[in-house]
């Protein structure tokens, strides 16, 4: 009996990993199944058997030596600094942009507002191909972008582009996460608060931004993982240019073009075990609400 | 004073429609009224919530229409407590006079005051989800109480309570105010609430005032008939109750009732027109209750006769035209009001 917690967190954990919701017990369940019931489990298992051959072949692929060598090569190490930089910086600006969106789509009524919501969301849909080649227009040969460049600001096949591409793409999610998390708190914490002697700005700051801190957290955890992984506009804004603008799912890519298997292996490991660990903790702040 | 004049807002599904009162000092102010009648938002308006379309809000003679919710001295209390779940109790309570730059030693000793005189004082350092809803309903009236409010605004503070908790509850607030002498504004659907505390009551219906008065007022005199529908309870009498033997008896002055209740002491007491028998005689039945009395009004409502036996007291009665016809009633003659003692609903005072 003394290993049931941690049988429980077993199955939290892969269920997680896995994405598979275990579903209770039913009592009354005869005790062969029916044919209804097996089908659905055997094609649910057996998917579920292809993603961890899939994923988990492409790790064990190569020899661990020459993975752990691949891991610690200029190359890498450059694409994971670059990697961590750029998605750091891109996450801390959505996060502060999407603050205001997420909580003036929640709780003012303004005209427009429902046009609003569906412009925030045309990223969640568009091919990040495409919003990186709108993003290359606009930073490129458009009069702003002229403007930027004269100030001294390159964007494109610079690491800002790097951190621009990834902010365009990814703000829409942290908006989406951080507007359900507002959805949650009653508005009727800030009018107390506010009765109480609080600003509007004490009653957010004090009662509604820590009341949707975990939703927040979870947000910042997802946009984080979905920037480090974001290629297709990053690839369009900032190029692919070796050791400069070199981001993880860039050097996937790179290696894969000049067949370095070991190294293009590398990278998607280092993505695997983000994409994995930061989903496990958005689940556990999110508390596994439907967000998508 | 609080003056509420002319005051309009319409939000979506809920609206205000030209609201007037006038709340005393120290006045205990009850607003009734159905669902979607706009009670909330009243509330919410006169705390600054929402600005008003028109109309003025007055406190003490200065004109808070416009003033920062955190600057007009107006505590609101809601039916769902909302204490900040983050926080402890004390810092819940706390909440206000850390806002307004209280030195830590006295929000210590201010808290631990008004939950004493609450009787949280023992649930201070426990966070708002492990309370009871009664608990938290006193951690939130505390936590409103604790800057001493010019009013005390209630939004339906009672009704997400449990019956029994509910009825101390109540009792509490009475001492609470007669203690700190609170203007207070309780929105409420329960008529026990009005019987238990309310010096004046307003009847509202679709965003308007249709009543304002004494419950005694309201109750026995219904300006309309949406406020006669909506009361129902038209014999309202004040007296004080005796027990004994699970029985009790209630003199109301001039003459004396007979029920079963448990509330002792100060009592308000109800009886609906329909449950009120009018004779010529007296006679033999199971109801306890039988008063001799004079007609002194029949009058014809909608398809009944309302009559008006007076025994001391006036006892309105509802009846069909032809028991009225059958009888022989008309007024200045005798007749006797009999009713059982189930039909006496009893109000603690």
């Amino acid at each position: 009996m003394g290993d049931a917690p941690a049988r429980r967190a077993d199955q939290a954990a892969e269920r997680i990993i896995l994405g598979w919701s275990v579903v209770p017990p039913n009592r009354d369940a005869p005790t062969r199944p029916s044919a209804f019931k097996a089908l659905f489990l055997v094609v649910s298992f057996g998917l579920v058997a292809y993603m961890i051959v899939v994923i988990g072949g492409l790790v064990v692929y190569p020899p661990l030596p020459a993975l752990i060598e691949s891991l610690t090569s200029p190359e890498i190490l450059f694409a994971i600094k670059l990697s961590l930089i750029t998605s750091v910086i891109s996450t801390a600006f959505c996060v502060v942009a999407a603050v205001p969106v997420a909580y003036s789509l929640v709780r003012f009524s303004f005209p427009g507002r429902g046009i609003v919501n569906s412009i925030f969301n045309i990223p969640l849909a568009l091919p990040p191909l495409v919003a990186g080649v709108a993003l290359l227009i606009f930073y490129g040969p458009s009069r702003f972008g002229q403007m930027l460049s004269a100030a001294g600001f390159d964007v494109i096949y610079t690491p800002l582009g790097i951190i621009v591409a990834q902010f365009f793409v990814n703000f829409p999610y942290m908006v989406r996460v951080t507007r359900s998390a507002f959805e949650t708190i009653n508005p009727r914490y800030e009018h107390v608060a506010r009765t109480l002697g609080c600003t509007e700005w004490g009653a957010f700051r004090q009662v509604t931004l820590p009341l949707a801190r975990s939703g927040i957290v979870a947000g910042l955890v997802i946009t984080w993982a979905k920037s480090i992984g974001e290629f297709g506009a990053v690839l369009m804004l900032a190029g692919a240019t070796l050791m400069k603008t070199e981001t993880l799912p860039i050097a996937l890519f790179l290696n894969m073009s000049t067949g370095d298997l070991d190294l293009a292996i590398a990278a998607s490991v280092i993505l695997i075990i983000i994409s994995v660990a930061s989903f496990a903790v958005f689940e556990h702040y999110s508390g596994g609400q439907e967000v998508f | 004073m609080l003056k509420i004049r002319n005051l309009s807002l319409s939000l979506g599904e809920f609206s205000l429609d030209g609201v007037d009162l006038t709340v005393a000092d120290g006045e205990y102010f009850i607003i009734i009224g159905p669902t979607g009648a706009g009670k909330t938002i009243l509330l919410e308006t006169i705390a600054g919530i929402y600005t008003p379309d028109s109309g003025t809000i007055i406190l003490d003679g200065r004109d808070i229409t416009h003033t920062d919710p955190k600057d007009r001295g107006i505590g609101m209390v809601y039916q769902d407590y909302i204490l900040f779940p983050h926080l402890t109790v004390e810092e819940n309570i706390g909440f206000g006079l850390l806002q307004r730059k209280v030195d830590p030693g006295r929000i210590r000793d201010l808290v631990s005051e008004i939950a004493d005189l609450l009787g949280i004082g023992h649930l201070l350092e426990r966070t708002p989800g492990t309370l009871s809803g009664g608990e938290q309903q006193r951690a939130a009236i505390a936590r409103a109480l604790v800057l001493r409010p010019r009013v005390l605004l209630l939004d339906e503070p009672l009704s997400a309570l449990d019956a029994a908790t509910r009825d101390r509850l109540r009792r509490e607030l009475k001492l609470v105010h007669r203690a700190t002498g609170t203007t207070v504004v309780h929105i409420t659907h329960h008529f026990e609430d009005i019987f238990a505390l309310a010096d004046r009551v307003a009847v509202m219906q679709e965003g308007r005032i249709a009543q304002i008065g004494t419950p005694d007022d309201v109750f026995r005199r219904p300006a309309t008939e949406f406020v006669a529908a909506f009361t129902g309870m038209e014999n309202i009498f004040y007296g004080v109750s005796r027990v004994r033997d699970g029985e009790a008896t209630i003199d109301l002055g001039t003459i004396t009732l007979r029920t079963v209740t448990a509330v002792e002491g100060d009592v308000c007491v109800g009886i609906r027109p329909e449950e009120v028998i009018v004779s010529r005689e007296a006679f033999e039945s199971s109801a306890i209750n039988v008063f001799s009395g004079t007609v002194t009004e029949i009058r014809q409502n909608g398809i009944f006769s309302r009559v008006v036996v007076d025994t001391g007291l006036p006892f309105v009665a509802i009846l069909t035209p032809q028991s009225v016809a059958r009888l022989g009633l008309t007024e200045g003659k005798p007749a006797y009001v009999t009713f059982k003692a189930s039909a006496v609903h009893v109000f603690g005072r």
